[in-house]
């Protein structure tokens, strides 16, 4: 036994003291009174003689020594050495998303939201930890989004609890291999570290390692696979739906854009473990997203929820066309876009703003200025417009019909502005001549002159130019027409974000447009990031199930896309059986000397004493028989 | 020497009281107390037949010429009484808070105020060891009160006193008053027969016992020696616990009763008082409702 502050110990002189008083306090009080007659009367009324019991004065003083005696104890705070009690423990606990599964474990509380196997499991390790033998080493693998270390080698009890509160559970699925290996690292140490794994999945016996399996055999279904197909006004949305527990018959139910309507549903019938397909169907010319969800609540809500969101629609923008006869650019947009298109003539244009395409056909931008929040086409335009890069030196009209010359150029921006299109049976009867004042990527010319080309805006918004009017020319009625204005559009609006379904553990990636000012992430949980701008693309990983809201600010305008992230098929499956794990080496008891704080049993024994103290006190005071 | 305190506005509540006597009075003729014998007072006692030598002037004229028989008109006499004060002077009476002896002194104070008040002739007497020492004798008159009461403070309680064989071969006088014993009592010693001996003379006894609050009371517990202040060969050795508390309280109700049943045996008052009983209260109510005072 060893003592953590040995001066309490002085405490014990008080025990001299303590007799010396109680010595000095024990002899009879002596006092002069008026008569003694009535005592010595007295004694012909005692009920019965009583000897004097030896012990009677001396209880008192036996407790306030071991009162002294405990107090000084208290405060010296002995600490009692028990050889070969003490172990190296190695706690990893499984952070996937598996283990927001419901426990089965019921709450005390009423209403009280259930108990996760994450939960449970860290209960676990916190019943574990209050168990040992002080003295004992602890260290806290965590196998979440990424394996760490939380605490190493610790035998602070309150700092490896603390640490495990702070916990929380990924969403991605376990991947032991990392923790195991660091496990393995300790047991080569010690070969006496006892390695807990607590987790959901049902790992097969584990040689030198404890696997505390959190599963409880409760329902849970999962949706997987979930894909749509678009042909017509029909849209099919197909996937597959499992319970994992018992045959059950589920019902799907199919939202779109966010209605709280469904707008298909469909019971299926599904087999204990095995997946069924499902298929809703529903008519509609175009949407934004499609949300399926199962009906039926089980232990793990979150892969009962599926959304994808139209990538297309994404990555759409609002157009305004001012035309005096848009009927070849409006049928060919409406084609090519899915987002609306908003038509004026030249009398109704105002210099409206706020659309992500302004195409101007045959007319000149308000105040000969292009707009400076989105892309412009400039068709068949007459007049030099301030910022558009070139100037305008006239029309010029041909005696006939003149095809047009299809650049040459090897250059990647030109072979994908020009892919897919033959190019070589454009005419026109009139263009209009322009001269550049800085880079353009020229598609088509005529006799040098530059006729369709593309480029940026001073403001730095792509630009479109075709300096003829399609009355003019035999283009709309080419198939080049559609491949050309789709490459141009594809030219305008680059694809910010190219899928819009992960699996959780994916990386997603994020396209960087000139003028790009930020791209911000903000994943189900509500944590924010921000990627970078200043490349062309960036990424970030998937950790969350659940929406991830991407705001890309552009020239000041903002746009959001939505990305769903799902559990991967793992997770959703509890009743999957991993490969076993191991650790290497022969696991000897490795014990070392533990330590016993009885602290709280001199605070109780101390409370016991002054107990029996105060009612040996009362006996003598008050009499108390 | 214990030292008392007595206030006008006491005595001035005093005057209003008047003492009652049980036994018929034989003193001197002059005083305040109806006689059994007839005399010379103004208060209408009886008729009697006239005979030769009667005083004329006693006749009854309205009865003669009514029954045409001379009647004499007898009225009832007024005597003077002798009260006689009987203080324990031993050393237990220095005791209590305020000391048994003050309040002593200052009950006799106001019982002889109260009888020179009534014109009676008052005495006082301190009992030590086996003698009773004369103090004040024959005091007469409220003068005479103011002039001699001082002497009370010059007692010294002390010593040990024996009632009995103090006060049985002194004079008491016969059938000529009030009789008054103040003491705590505390004692095993007779005193029975100096009450006997009082109530053979024919005079009104009345006991008064005082006795402190620890007395009546004690707190005293745990290992206690106790010295006895008149008798140094006396004492109490004992861890004072609750049991030895009640038979405490049982030995005092054995003393007190012993002697109030004594008393009342003998048609003598007997009345027990706390030190720290307010004067006024055992002056006004105790003694008027037990008759000894009207």
């Amino acid at each position: 036994m060893s003592f953590l502050y040995p001066l309490g110990l002085l405490g014990l002189i008080g025990i001299p003291i303590l007799i010396l008083v109680y010595i000095i306090k024990s002899k009879y009080t002596e006092q002069t009174v008026a008569s003694t007659y009535l005592w010595t009367l007295s004694e012909r009324f005692l009920k019965r003689k009583r000897r004097p019991s030896p012990l009677a004065g001396i209880i008192s003083l036996i407790l306030q020594i071991l009162a002294v005696t405990l107090i000084s104890m208290a405060i010296a705070h002995p600490i009692i050495t028990v050889p070969d009690a003490a172990k190296e423990y190695c706690f990893i606990l499984d952070g996937s998303g598996s283990m927001r599964m419901e426990a089965g474990i019921p709450t005390e509380e009423e209403g009280a939201a259930p108990v996760t196997r994450f939960e449970a499991a860290k209960a676990a390790i916190r019943s574990r930890v209050e168990d040992t033998v002080d003295g004992s080493l602890f260290t806290l693998v965590f196998a979440g989004d990424t394996t760490g270390i939380i605490c190493e080698r610790t035998s602070d009890k309150e700092q490896i609890l603390l640490l495990l509160e702070e916990l929380t559970p990924a969403y991605n699925t376990l991947n032991p291999a990392d923790a195991i290996g660091i496990s393995q690292g300790y047991f080569n140490e010690n070969s006496g570290l006892k390695t807990i794994l607590f987790t959901d999945s049902d790992y097969p016996s584990a040689e030198n390692i404890e696997v505390v399996n959190m599963a409880e055999a409760i329902e849970n279904y999962s949706l997987s696979s979930v894909s749509y197909t678009h042909l017509g006004d029909t849209l099919t949305v197909s996937g597959k739906v499992t319970s994992f527990e018992s045959d059950r018959a589920l019902t799907l139910l199919m939202y779109l854009d966010g209605a709280e309507t469904p707008a298909a549903a469909e019971t299926v019938t599904v087999k204990a473990g095995e997946p069924s397909i499902f298929s809703l169907e529903t008519d509609t010319r175009a949407f934004s997203s499609i949300r399926v969800v199962i009906e039926e609540s089980d232990a793990l809500p979150l892969d009962n929820e599926y959304t994808i969101h139209n990538v297309k629609s994404e990555n759409s923008y609002n157009t305004l066309l001012v035309s005096e006869r848009p009927f070849f650019l409006e049928a060919m947009l409406r084609s090519q876009l899915g987002a609306s298109i908003d038509v004026v003539t030249p009398e109704e244009y105002e210099g409206q703003t706020g659309y992500g395409l302004y195409v101007f056909d045959t007319v000149v931008p308000m105040d000969m200025t292009l707009p400076t929040d989105g892309t412009v086409w400039l068709v068949n335009v007459t007049g030099s417009i301030e910022g558009a890069g070139y100037t305008v030196q006239g029309e010029v009209t041909l005696g006939r019909a003149e095809l047009l010359t299809l650049s040459t150029s090897s250059s990647s921006a030109t072979r994908a502005l020009l892919e897919g299109a033959d190019g070589k049976n454009i005419a026109v009867t009139r263009y209009v001549k322009c001269g550049f004042y800085r880079n353009f990527t020229t598609l088509f010319s005529y006799k040098g002159s530059p006729v369709v080309f593309a480029g940026v805006t001073e403001f730095g918004n792509r630009e479109v130019v075709m300096a003829f009017d399609l009355h003019d020319s035999n283009l709309p009625l080419l198939a080049d027409f559609t491949t050309l204005t789709g490459n141009l559009l594809a030219f305008s609006f680059p694809d910010m974000v190219e899928s819009t379904t992960y699996l959780c553990g994916e990386t997603a990636t994020v396209n960087i447009i000139p003028n790009c000012e930020s791209v911000r992430v903000e994943s189900p949980s509500g944590e924010i990031s921000y990627l970078k701008v200043d490349g062309a693309s960036d990424s970030f990983r998937i950790t969350e199930a659940g929406s991830y809201r991407v705001s890309i600010t552009v020239s000041g305008s903002v746009r959001e896309f939505f990305l769903w992230s799902a559990m991967t098929e793992e997770e959703c499956d509890p009743t999957v059986t991993p490969a076993p794990i191991a650790l290497r080496g022969e696991a000897t008891d490795g014990g070392f000397d533990g330590q016993f704080d009885p602290i709280w049993v001199i605070f109780i024994a101390l409370a016991v004493v002054f107990l029996a103290d105060w009612m040996v006190y009362c006996y003598e005071k008050y009499q108390l028989r | 020497m214990a030292k008392f305190e007595i206030t006008e506005e006491l005595l001035s509540q005093i005057e209003n009281l008047q003492m009652l006597l049980k036994n018929n009075v034989a003193g001197m003729f002059g005083g305040n107390h109806k006689s059994r014998t007839h005399g010379s007072s103004c208060e209408f006692a009886d008729y009697r037949d006239y005979v030769d030598g009667d005083d004329t002037t006693k006749l009854d004229w309205n009865a003669y010429a009514r029954f045409d028989k001379l009647y004499l008109k007898l009225f009832l006499d007024e005597r003077q009484m002798h009260t006689r004060i009987y203080i324990d002077a031993s050393r237990s009476m220095e005791y209590g808070d305020p000391k048994k002896a003050e309040r002593a002194l200052l009950y006799a104070a106001t019982v002889a105020y109260l009888s020179v008040c009534e014109m009676d002739k008052v005495s006082v007497y301190v009992i030590k060891d086996k003698t009773v020492h004369e103090i004040i004798c024959g005091m007469v008159g409220k003068e005479s009160f103011l002039s001699s009461i001082g002497k009370l403070e010059e007692i010294i309680f002390d010593g040990d006193s024996f009632m009995s064989e103090a006060i049985v071969p002194e004079n008491v006088g016969y059938g000529d008053g009030l009789s008054v014993i103040i003491s705590d009592f505390l004692t095993d010693n007779d005193y029975e027969s100096a009450i006997d001996h009082l109530i053979g003379k024919k005079r009104d006894v009345f006991c008064l016992q005082i006795l402190s609050m620890e007395e009546l009371s004690p707190q005293a517990r745990g290992k206690v020696h106790f010295f006895d202040s008149e008798n140094a060969s006396l004492f109490y050795r004992k861890d004072i616990d609750r049991e030895i508390a009640k038979a405490y309280k049982r030995a005092l109700e054995y003393s007190t009763s012993r002697i109030r049943d004594y008393c009342n045996a003998r048609g003598a008052d007997y009345l027990l008082v706390s030190a720290e009983d307010k004067p006024q209260d055992v002056l006004f109510e105790k003694l008027v409702n037990m008759g000894v005072f009207q």
